[in-house]
């Protein structure tokens, strides 16, 4: 029998599940070896176990908490699929604001002290804390990126599809960077997050002419001191730097490492 | 291959633009790549255009060693298909073409020359090998060091001429042209250049204008540094030179031979019979390099790996193959390391600071 394979969406911008049906390539080759059970994305239908669960997007609400663990019991595998999922991306910023603060930017005054008192937006205030799938349940595999990789994707579903272990090398981004001979960004003054961020995008917004930005989240053994040293040294201040950081790592960088 | 010896070497005297033209000229019947501008204010062997600017003075090392087109950081392998009847089907993937590269410092042939020996020595490498056969090179001396980081004197590259097949010395607004090996003369055959009967007052004029000293020097010669290195396990220098290192294996990328890889297969999804191995650039600075099965790490610090990335340049591998000085001294761990760390200094440091001052696990 074919798995079965759903998809999930979450707090997200549903870029991920646009990416896996952007693997034009391969997609209908996949379906020959899987069957899509769930995917809003593309199609209505539901099922009430999965051989392997993709989930998209981070988690805000209890409900989305309650919705998250019901999947996790229906599922054999589960996966983190894009920077929301694995580390909350750039939503979880709003984790560093109180959040009636962060109503306050968004809503305005009047509005902030009506959803204060108000009981029908309470409910509101749980959606303040953004969290990683992770933080919740037990996550089997994480495609990382904003968007995700989509030969990380396929090279996923082919593991477990021959029952492989799948291997996304916990290599720095320079790793990639340097197989394209990229210049180093350091070189002409700007700074980057590739010496702590976990590689496998092929290192596309240097390439690119960007630099990275730590979409990918940071390595395991990322030497966050040292990176900190580093852009000081290049003349950013410690605010500026914790800004960088929590573009997209909000969740793993909690408090300042030491100096 | 190469010819030794006065009569065989073909050398010619030539303004430098018509050198300039020369290889342009080669480029329009060969791949030719050539040294060129890359980012802000780097370099990259690129393929000569019409359009491309050719000068010899001015450039620093490239961010990629030449030596890296051998070896591709992405290279298939062999491709495969199942067979029901018989046995799988392999076929090896090889590339033949012919290529010029142009413009080789004189630490970067050095180092095609190593690893010319390591692909060849033990168990031979036919895709680096098969590429290496149809490589042409055309090297050219250093007069002045490209820049703080370089030390190819110190680690005895900057006289290497052994592998060139055509040699270029600058001289003001002449270059000495002196072929080498056959396919060297094959390469300015029917070009009506001045042949430079004597180029002895040519060299030694070149030797006149070269900077002395020329770079960064060694405490030490070259020839005592593995024998020094080999007592220096537990020194404190190891641990020194770490403390900002990210472990992201830049200088392993980067370095002309550092020549560890790493393979993977892969199926194709449409039938499932059929598929690649693939061969990806890998290095010792990277944690995940000396992960064995069960998850154990025999270099779990980042100090071990230094250690080990040290030893490799200047001690295991000179042991290996009799040849002093596995680092041929380009300097590009250091330029392009975001930590600035430096093996040059790491090496000083581990001769200046006396035997085995102990420290690293
Ligand atoms: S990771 Fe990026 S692309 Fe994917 S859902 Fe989140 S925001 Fe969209
Ligand atoms: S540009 Fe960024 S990713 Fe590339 S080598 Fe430099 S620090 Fe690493
Ligand atoms: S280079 Fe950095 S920011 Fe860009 S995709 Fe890769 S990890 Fe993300
Ligand atoms: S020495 Fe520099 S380039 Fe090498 S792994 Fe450490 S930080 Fe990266
Ligand atoms: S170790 Fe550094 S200086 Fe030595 S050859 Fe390699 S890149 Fe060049």
């Amino acid at each position: 029998m074919k798995p079965k394979v759903a998809f999930f969406d979450f707090a997200s911008c549903e870029g991920c599940q646009l990416a896996v049906l952007n693997c034009e390539d391969v997609f209908l080759n996949i379906l020959e070896l899987v069957d899509i059970v769930e995917f809003r994305e593309a199609m209505s239908e539901t099922a009430p176990r999965f051989d392997v669960a993709f989930i998209e997007g981070s988690i805000h609400r209890e409900q989305d908490v309650q919705r998250l663990q019901d999947i996790r019991a229906r599922s054999t595998v589960l996966v983190a699929m894009g920077a929301c999922a694995c580390m909350g991306n750039v939503q979880a910023r709003s984790n560093f604001i109180a959040p009636a603060q962060n109503f306050q930017w968004v809503y305005g005054e009047a509005e902030r002290n009506s959803l204060q008192t108000d009981p029908e937006f309470w409910p509101l205030w749980a959606h303040t804390r953004v969290r990683a799938v992770k933080e919740i349940v037990a996550v089997d595999f994480e495609l990382r990126g904003c968007p995700m990789v989509p030969e990380e994707f396929v090279h996923l579903v082919k593991s477990l599809v021959i029952g492989s272990t799948p291997h996304f090398p916990a290599n720095a981004v320079c790793v990639e960077c340097k197989m394209d001979e990229n210049e180093c960004v350091f070189d002409h003054g700007e700074t980057c997050m590739g010496p702590i961020t976990y590689g496998g995008c092929k290192a596309v917004c240097v390439t690119g002419g960007y630099r990275c930005d730590g979409c990918r989240g940071l390595l395991p053994h990322a030497h966050r001191e040292a990176h900190r040293w580093l852009l000081k040294e290049k003349g950013l201040s410690d605010a500026h730097i914790d800004n960088r950081y929590r573009l997209f790592c909000s969740t793993q960088f909690q408090g300042r490492e030491k100096p | 291959m190469s010819i030794k010896g006065g009569d065989s070497v073909r050398a010619f005297i030539i303004r430098k633009n018509a050198v300039s033209d020369w290889i342009k000229h080669l480029a329009r019947k060969n791949s030719v790549s050539f040294p060129q501008r890359a980012g802000h204010s780097g370099f990259r062997f690129k393929p000569v255009l019409e359009t491309s600017e050719i000068q010899f003075e001015h450039y620093r090392p490239t961010l990629a060693p030449p030596g890296k087109q051998l070896t591709p950081a992405r290279e298939v392998l062999f491709k495969y298909r199942k067979n029901a009847t018989a046995d799988p089907m392999l076929e090896s993937v090889l590339d033949s073409q012919a290529r010029v590269l142009a413009g080789v410092r004189p630490c970067d042939l050095k180092a095609i020359d190593l690893m010319d020996r390591v692909n060849r020595e033990g168990f031979s490498n036919p895709h680096y090998l098969t590429r290496r056969e149809n490589t042409v090179i055309i090297a050219h001396d250093c007069l002045q060091p490209c820049d703080a980081a370089c030390f190819c004197a110190a680690t005895g590259s900057l006289h290497w001429r052994a592998n060139a097949d055509v040699f270029l010395t600058s001289l003001d607004d002449e270059i000495l042209v002196e072929c080498l090996s056959e396919r060297g003369i094959a390469l300015a055959q029917g070009d009506h250049f001045t042949l430079c009967e004597n180029t002895e007052p040519h060299k030694k004029r070149a030797e006149a204008l070269r900077t002395q000293p020329f770079g960064r020097q060694f405490p030490v010669p070259l020839e005592q540094l593995p024998a020094i290195i080999a007592k220096q396990w537990q020194s404190r220098v190891w641990e020194k030179h770490v403390e900002h290192c990210f472990s992201c294996g830049s200088c392993n990328m980067v370095c002309p031979t550092c020549y560890c890889f790493n393979v993977v297969d892969d199926f194709n999804l449409a039938d499932g019979d059929s598929g690649t191995r693939t061969s990806t650039w890998d290095g010792c600075m990277l944690p995940n390099f000396s992960e064995v099965a069960g998850g154990h790490n025999f270099r779990p610090h980042p100090a071990a790996r230094q250690r080990h990335r040290v030893k490799r340049k200047f001690e295991y591998l000179s042991q290996r193959f009799q040849e002093p000085g596995f680092c041929i001294g380009c300097g590009r761990c250091a330029r392009q390391c975001t930590a600035q760390i430096d093996i040059f200094s790491i090496v000083s440091d581990l001769v200046s600071q006396g035997e085995n001052d102990p420290c690293v696990p």
